[in-house]
């Protein structure tokens, strides 16, 4: 069996979170822990981890961090990488130019992008598998929250600043809305800083691929 | 493979100009822009970019954008403010 087998497990989603080196790692880390734990709330198994191999400690390379939900034990907990995600979301827009990050994702995949720039704009960046897309969508999260810069919760160690605090808040609000992995509530009851995470919920444009002009 | 035939991390055999195992253009989130009424040819960006990828022609200094990683060093140091960093979206290449 393949690896890429292991995800035909039924039920299971992926989220795969892109961010840039050092300064990022800890918001790209939040929305995936968030996303996770209020998952894990709604009684779901659940994973979530960020990528070592992507060289965290060079600032502005490209990072990511992964989440896994599933009705069902997790059978493929020790595939590193998420190879077929559900949900991408992006820190920063220009994630957009040069990574691949619609790479293996899955039909119906929805994108997710921290921007002041609506659906439209950066849809005309994305290259790859974009006809998979079910939909855009963008948020000025940063807008709403600053980012948290701080080395606390690397590398596994104990993060003592808080889930949820800076823009990884409203940005997985943003995920929920889109997407509805998992309930707003549920969200709330996680992160630190709950009025911006509301606030990314409300103010998340949500543009369907196909008005878009992007689904196949 | 032998271990003979791994590659040391991080060395590029010299001399040498480009290297494809070390990309780093798309690390890149500002692009920097010159201003040529302003730059007085000092070349102080030219020397203290980590990249190298400030490139001398004679048409005046150009940036190399596939290696390019936007850390904004170049328009930091410059004595004629002729460097500005651009968001990398406001450009569609
Ligand atoms: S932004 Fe940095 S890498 Fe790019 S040309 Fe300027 S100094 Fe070099
Ligand atoms: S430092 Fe400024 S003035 Fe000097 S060469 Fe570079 S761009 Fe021109």
């Amino acid at each position: 069996m393949t690896s890429s087998k292991l995800f035909e497990e039924p039920g299971l989603k992926q989220i795969t979170v892109w961010a840039r080196g050092v300064y990022e790692n800890k918001e790209a880390r939040d929305v995936v822990v968030a996303v996770t734990e209020a998952a894990a709330l709604e009684g779901k198994f659940v994973q979530a981890w960020e990528n070592y191999v992507d060289l965290p400690d060079r600032i502005f390379v490209p990072v990511r961090a992964y989440g896994k939900i599933s009705d069902q034990p997790i059978e493929s907990k020790y595939v590193y990488e998420n190879e077929t995600p559900d949900i991408v979301a992006l820190t920063e827009e220009t994630l957009v130019k040069g990574v691949p990050i619609l790479g293996g994702i899955r039909p119906g995949a929805v994108l997710v992008v921290n921007t002041k720039r609506s659906p439209q704009e950066i849809s005309k960046f994305l290259i790859g598998d974009t006809n998979k897309l079910k939909a855009v969508v963008t948020v000025d999260a940063s807008g709403i929250k600053q980012g948290v810069i701080t080395l606390s919760g690397a590398e596994g160690a104990t993060d003592a600043s808080g889930i949820g605090g800076g823009f990884s808040g409203p940005l997985a609000g943003a995920v929920v809305k889109a997407t509805g992995i998992v309930s707003l509530e549920s969200l709330l009851q996680i992160v630190k800083d709950k009025a911006a995470a509301r606030a990314g919920y409300d103010q998340a444009r949500v543009a369907d691929a196909k008005s878009l002009g992007l689904a196949g | 493979m032998s271990f003979k035939e791994v590659p040391f991390a991080g060395t590029v055999p010299s001399p040498k100009r480009e290297n494809e195992g070390m990309v780093t253009g798309n690390w890149r989130t500002k692009r920097p822009v010159l201003d040529k009424d302003k730059c007085t040819d000092c070349l102080i960006c030219w020397i203290s970019c980590p990249d190298a990828c400030i490139d001398q022609s004679t048409t005046g200094l150009a940036f190399n954008l596939k290696y390019c990683k936007g850390c904004g060093i170049c328009a930091e140091v410059c004595p004629s403010n002729a460097i500005t960093n651009v968001p990398e979206l406001d450009y569609a290449d």
